[in-house]
């Protein structure tokens, strides 16, 4: 995978502690100014992977490079990657403007221009009035926004996140995604996003990394993941799909005897993806295949209902409908229902 | 007290509910055996001890009374004022001295070494708790003689013979012996509850081994590291054992000063003049230390 | 500093603090009185010497009645004002706890003098008895500290559930709370007993006659050298040290059930 401009660039890197492979063989590139999000379940190492761009650990094999200089003996005090962690770690024994000032003492700026620099972030992050108070006095928002100032002053050409969101409420979330995006614009500098957030990784991200089992499953923007799953894992660590096995035959293809169509997928057997708000519900039999499915309950979810169904086989099956929707078919547990797509609404994964 | 009082503070417990009458007993049995113990045979002790100090001592005999000769007859007097110092000096000097040499040690227990050896440092390090001190103090001797096995290894490779003992340097042998296993202790207890993220976000945003060390993990062991001081502070201030027996008894110290005023002058309202300096000065000691650890940056 | 540096440096700090204790029994088996490089022969005379001396005995016989008593009451007095701190609030309860952790800062040897002057007054000053109280004070703090521990591991609603399911206080306390804590108590009483064993300050105050062994410690090292001292001292180290192990296996045991 390449980026148009490249900033960081992973080649052949492998993590291995002992006998554990937290990461395989990692190939990718990260471009100037932009925004990847590396999302996985936990222990895919997609962590590792962020650990190992800021020097906190060192790569088994394989080489990193950022600029094009080779990272990989380049000790972390001297690498320019701030991180803004998980549990933030603000240092508790500093005030908010001492927190923010760190890395530029670090870097021997002098007293003067370092507190005007960092007073310059605080206002930025509208922290004003903030600076002298102890870190461990603020919300949870605000410590947040310390902690991107801190990381920020120095200005970086990139900015490292590890899950820095998982810790506020849900309504906080949604604004500092905001608020980080704005900023990442705002700046021009390649933000690099660990999160298991689905939500998180879509809205902000330009380019999403899906990891599994310290590999890559799939890299592309968030329309293309979510549409367009290369394999079995991402579709289901994407959620809200239903994975289709078939047979197909001249753009035909056969699913529990019933045929569908599917123009240009190649003969032999394959696995389809039909994403849960390209399902249709039907309450009878029409004239085009579907799938007889025994309604079983329905979810309330952010943007729609979820209902859940057991095909023939007993798997399960999904389709997304809105509240007016819900109340026309009033399902009912154990009834039975029809549920078809759309050819174009059908993806054929690679895997 | 302060420290007494944030542990209890620290404790959850069944908040002031409304007791029943029937269960007045039930809580007094488990509530009064300390009140009852400690009024009787702590609190009463320094209380008397207090007032001993406005005793009077006739024929050998002491009489309540109330006077200030005995005040007046030790502090006015140089002996007791150079004692005073001679101990406070020795308790700062003892206390920075194990400060100092168990840090690198506590350091290397608390990132270095694995759990399970840290653990069995920590055994080890509480096992000479259960070794009498005198028994070490008198191995001391034995090792720091003039002709002892010390000098002996040292006059193999031509050195000394040195006078170790009966010397400001023995005495200090003898405050390690006692004090630097707390303290590495305490230190490393801190130094491996220092959040480690926090190291890595100091070294993240450009701090060098050096900045780390002294930028964030010296502050955020803080607490830890002058407990450990404290302590060492307490227990050298107090010692009787390393100025008698290592440091011969010269110059004297306030510990001494009381055994010899208590033991063969009989003087027990002038050696309670002494203790009470002492509590006095340790009391300052712990509250300027707690009020230093717990300052809040503003 | 290097990483192997750091750990010669940890090694020599070990030595340090165990010279002493190693010498010293080393030293209780070597014929010289005066012992330097290389070594005298092996011998057991110091023991016998000691041991043959009938008030090192009735030493002996003092500190383990001393070391009893005071460890049963100081393990009671801990164990209540634990389960105080645990189970109830009330007003004062801050000073009630300073007074409960306040000893171990008192000075040995001003202690010691406050309670020869003390037990003088009860005519107790001299007395078996008197040293029993002494310890006693000193080691409540420490039982109070293990069983304070304990019971913060013990879920408060336990008891709550006891008392639900009909059980009186003193019902809940027997069923519930004491076999919890029982490791704690154990440890506690294994670990004042300890302490006491060992303590020579106080007890030389007010022990008078009846002296314990770190008393005679005390004496014999106010006069000349002598290794009956390292004979003495390696027999009351391997006694605290059974007491210190044995409570640790008992706690090992319970807990792993």
């Amino acid at each position: 995978m390449t980026a148009a401009d490249p900033l960081v660039d992973f080649s052949g890197v492998k993590k291995n502690y002992g006998t554990f492979e937290a990461v395989k063989t990692l190939d990718l590139t990260i471009g100037r100014g932009e925004f990847v999000a590396i999302m996985g379940p936990s222990g895919c190492g997609k962590t590792t992977t962020l650990r190992m761009l800021a020097g906190l650990e060192n790569p088994t094999a394989g080489t990193i490079r950022i600029d094009g200089q080779v990272m990989n003996d380049v000790p972390v005090h001297e690498r320019d990657t701030p991180l803004v962690w998980q549990s933030l770690a603000l240092f508790p024994f500093l005030n908010v403007v001492e927190n923010v000032e760190f890395g530029l003492k670090m870097r021997g700026v002098e007293a003067k221009e370092r507190r005007d620099r960092a007073m310059l972030w605080l206002d930025r992050m509208g922290l004003k009035g903030f600076e002298t108070r102890p870190v461990d006095a603020l919300s949870g928002g605000q410590r947040q926004r310390v902690a991107l100032a801190r990381s920020l002053v120095t200005e970086p050409q990139m900015l490292l996140l590890d899950e820095p969101l998982s810790a506020l409420d849900a309504h906080l979330v949604i604004r500092m995604q905001g608020v980080l995006t704005k900023l990442q614009k705002e700046l021009g500098i390649t933000f690099v996003y660990v999160t298991h957030s689905q939500s998180e990784a879509f809205a902000m991200a330009d380019r999403v990394v899906i990891m599994g089992q310290g590999e890559i499953a799939q890299i592309g923007t968030p329309q293309e993941i979510f549409r367009a799953p290369n394999n079995r894992f991402v579709a289901e660590f994407v959620g809200r799909n239903n994975i289709l096995e078939g047979t197909v035959s001249g753009g035909i293809i056969t699913i529990d005897g019933a045929e569908y169509p599917l123009p240009g997928a190649a003969d032999g057997p394959a696995e389809i993806v039909v994403a849960a708000d390209r399902m249709e519900i039907h309450a009878t039999v029409s004239d085009a295949a579907a799938i007889p499915a025994e309604f079983v309950s329905e979810e309330f979810a952010g943007t729609g209902i979820i209902c859940y169904f057991e095909g023939p086989d007993g798997e399960e099956l999904k389709a997304q409908v809105n509240e007016t929707q819900l109340a026309a078919l009033a399902p009912e547990p154990g009834q039975t229902f029809w549920l078809s797509w759309l050819p174009d609404a059908a993806h054929v994964m690679a895997g | 007290m302060g420290r007494a009082a944030s542990c209890g503070a620290a404790f959850p417990h069944f908040g002031p509910a409304p007791v029943p009458r029937s269960n007045f007993v039930y809580r007094s049995v488990w509530q009064w055996p300390l009140l009852i113990w400690q009024g009787l045979f702590f609190i009463g002790p320094l209380l008397l001890m207090v007032a001993m100090t406005f005793w009077l001592v006739r024929n050998y005999r002491m009489e309540p009374d109330f006077v200030f000769d005995n005040w007046e007859r030790m502090l006015t007097r140089g002996f007791f004022w150079d004692a005073y110092f001679v101990t406070l000096g020795r308790a700062a000097l003892a206390a920075t001295l194990a400060s100092l040499i168990a840090f690198p040690a506590s350091f290397a227990l608390a990132f270095r070494a694995s759990e399970t050896v840290r653990r069995w440092a920590i055994f080890f390090l509480i096992v000479p708790f259960f070794t009498s001190y005198l028994v070490r103090i008198y191995a001391w001797q034995v090792l720091l003689a003039e002709s002892g096995p010390l000098n002996g290894l040292l006059g193999y490779v031509g050195l000394g013979p040195f006078t170790m003992l009966n010397s400001g340097f023995g005495a200090m042998v003898g405050y390690m012996t006692l004090v630097l296993p707390l303290v590495v202790i305490l230190q490393t207890f801190s130094l491996a509850a220092v959040d480690r993220n926090l190291i890595e976000a100091a070294r993240n945003l450009g701090a060098n081994p050096r900045a780390t060390l002294f930028r964030v993990i010296v502050p955020a062991a803080k607490i830890g590291l002058i407990i450990g001081f404290v302590f060492a502070f307490i227990l050298t201030f107090g010692d009787f054992v390393s100025p008698a027996y290592l440091g011969g008894s010269n110059p004297p110290t306030l510990s001494i000063l009381i055994v010899d005023t208590t033991k063969s002058g009989q003087q027990w309202p002038r050696a309670s003049v002494v203790a009470l300096m002492m509590i006095v000065t340790l009391f300052i000691v712990a509250f300027a230390a707690v009020a230093a650890a717990y300052r809040r940056k503003e | 500093m290097g990483r192997s540096l750091s750990w010669v440096y940890v090694a020599a700090l070990f030595a340090f603090v165990f010279a002493p204790i190693l010498t010293s029994m080393v030293f209780s088996f070597n014929s010289d009185r005066f012992p330097t490089v290389p070594l005298g022969e092996f011998t057991t005379h110091w023991y016998e010497t000691a041991f043959s001396r009938p008030e090192v005995w009735t030493a002996f016989r003092n500190s383990l009645v001393v070391a009893a008593s005071a460890a049963a009451l100081s393990t009671f007095i801990g164990f209540a004002t634990a389960y105080t701190d645990f189970r109830f609030g009330f007003r004062f309860k801050s000073a009630y706890l300073a007074l409960a952790l306040l000893p171990p800062t008192i000075p040995l040897v001003i202690m010691g003098l406050a309670m020869l002057a003390w037990l003088s007054q009860l005519g107790l000053s001299g007395t078996i008895q008197g040293i029993i109280i002494a310890h006693t004070v000193m080691g409540a703090p420490f039982a109070m500290a293990i069983c304070r521990l304990r019971l913060q591991q013990m879920d408060p609603s336990l008891e709550a559930a006891a008392r639900n399911l009909g059980a009186s206080p003193w019902r809940a306390m027997r069923t519930v709370v004491i076999p919890f804590c029982m490791p704690a108590i154990i440890s506690a009483y294994c670990l004042t007993a300890a302490v006491s064993f060992d303590e020579f300050m106080v007890a030389w105050f007010v022990s008078g006659l009846h002296r314990t062994v770190p008393v005679i410690i005390l004496e014999i090292l106010q006069g000349n050298v002598d290794p009956q001292i390292n004979a003495i001292g390696t027999v009351v180290f391997l006694t605290s040290m059974t007491l210190v192990i044995v409570s640790q296996l008992l706690i090992l045991r319970k807990s792993a059930k």
